[in-house]
């Protein structure tokens, strides 16, 4: 049983017969630590290019389902259907002035587009993309998610003050009020979901949901929690700020929101943290509700292979789901969107976690 | 190994907790402020505290960071310089 991404690593140079010399050399020198430090490196980086590829499929694919929504084609010119345009987009952001107000706080315009980023890399570290296919399995995975994405509304804010602009501040505070708001009914209902694994740990959570009732339906939490499922992903659509629940950016009323005086490569920042937020978040509901990377194992294929495409096919329905939402649905007005926070999400959550700690107690579900 | 990391982790925790107190701009002792609680949650992670580490950086850095910064936003400029 392989636990992790590093053990695998391990495992598959055992299997090319590469890790043994390896370790004799580095033991030789007396620093084994070091080769240690080589394969984390190396988890790092293919989880970076991984993010980096996914957020440029994802742009090129929001294009492409807004055009289809729209009955136009989108993106065709670059590459093949224009599957090439995330580059030039990326060429052309690079290649940008980048531009700092002459009133604002250089330092922490600097700052906040980093401190952005690096949670919503953050996130991928206990989420489990196939079965071992995993950075790390935290013991509190699930909290650790939670916790590293309560640091980005502070990077919003400070964006948001740092350019000092009015639209950029008033962008910043609804996204702030909005993600504050809508963490609750995301974590309660990912309370419930705890409740039945009885574990934080992720991997434990989509272990969980591996069994069929009757040999047919899959054990996913989904049908037990279809209230939660629906919180939680209504939660998240909002948290990542997405239409119907802009409000950061709602063009029409703030320019841009708290990115307005942003442009160049800061810009790009902003973009590739939203992306890779949007396929973090859609892994979690995958991971939580909709049975993770559990599914038919097949014969002869590793089940590692097998696995991360179950999950990436999940992921990218989730992902659909919330860009054609995001075609469909107009925008909410902030006090509707408050009022549904507030008045109805939180109450509907703290009643499935009363209802669904009750028949834990009671014994009727795990 | 260890020793050096708690020697990394506290000497930018007291650094930043010290900027927090001599920053001439509030917002700025705002940032270090989240920059000492994160120290302080990696030095739970050295003891091996992992839940109590993640619950300071949801509650400290998470909740309270912001508190502090919508304070400060929402209330008028100080006289600064």
């Amino acid at each position: 049983m392989i636990a992790n991404a590093y053990e695998l690593i391990v495992y598959i140079l055992t299997l090319f017969r590469v890790y043994e010399p390896l370790l004799n050399v580095f033991q030789a020198l007396g620093a084994e630590y070091v080769l240690r430090i080589i394969i984390v490196l190396v988890e790092i980086a293919v989880l970076f290019v991984f993010v980096l590829l996914t957020v440029m499929f994802l742009t090129w694919m929001e294009r492409k389902v807004v055009a289809m929504v729209q009955s136009r084609y989108g993106p065709m010119v670059t590459g093949p259907r224009g599957l090439l345009q995330p580059v030039m987009d990326g060429v052309k952001l690079i290649g940008k002035e980048d531009i700092i107000p002459a009133k604002a706080d250089r330092w922490i315009f600097t700052l906040a587009p980093f401190i952005v980023f690096i949670p919503a890399l953050l996130v991928f570290i206990p989420l489990p993309f196939g079965e071992s296919l995993i950075i790390s399995d935290l013991r509190v995975g699930l909290l650790y998610i939670i916790a590293i994405s309560a640091i980005s509304p502070i990077a919003i804010l400070l964006a948001g003050w740092a350019s000092n602009n009015k639209y950029s501040l008033m962008g910043a505070m609804r996204a702030v009020a909005q993600d504050i708001s809508y963490t609750i009914p995301l974590a309660l209902a990912a309370i419930a979901v705890v409740l039945l694994t009885g574990s934080l740990s992720m991997v434990d959570i989509v272990n969980a949901q591996g069994g069929a009732w009757f040999g047919v339906i899959p054990q996913w939490f989904i049908f037990i929690q279809p209230l939660g499922f629906i919180l939680f992903l209504i939660a998240s659509i909002a948290e990542m700020g997405r239409i119907p629940f802009d409000f950061q950016e709602s063009e029409s009323e703030l320019v841009a929101g708290f990115f307005t005086e942003y442009s160049g490569m800061k810009f790009a920042m902003f973009f590739l943290a939203e992306y890779a937020h949007l396929f973090a978040v859609s892994g979690i509901v995958v991971t939580l509700f909709l049975g993770g990377w559990t599914g038919p194992v097949l014969p002869f294929i590793p089940v590692q292979i097998t696995s991360l495409v179950y999950f990436l096919i999940k992921t990218y329905a989730v992902i659909f789901f919330a860009m054609w939402l995001r075609d469909t649905v107009p925008r909410v007005r902030i006090d509707q969107l408050l009022n549904l926070g507030w008045k109805i999400m939180v109450p509907l959550a703290l009643l499935n976690l009363l209802v669904t700690g009750f028949l834990v107690t009671a014994g009727v579900m795990v | 190994m260890i020793d050096i990391v708690f020697l990394v982790i506290s000497i930018a925790t007291i650094f930043s907790s010290i900027m927090v107190v001599r920053s001439k701009k509030l917002v700025h002792s705002a940032v270090y402020l989240a920059g000492t609680f994160i120290g302080t949650a990696g030095l739970f992670i050295l003891l091996k505290a992992e839940f109590l580490a993640w619950v300071q950086v949801l509650v400290y850095v998470g909740a309270v960071v912001t508190l502090i910064l919508f304070t400060i936003m929402l209330t008028r400029k100080g006289e600064e310089e």
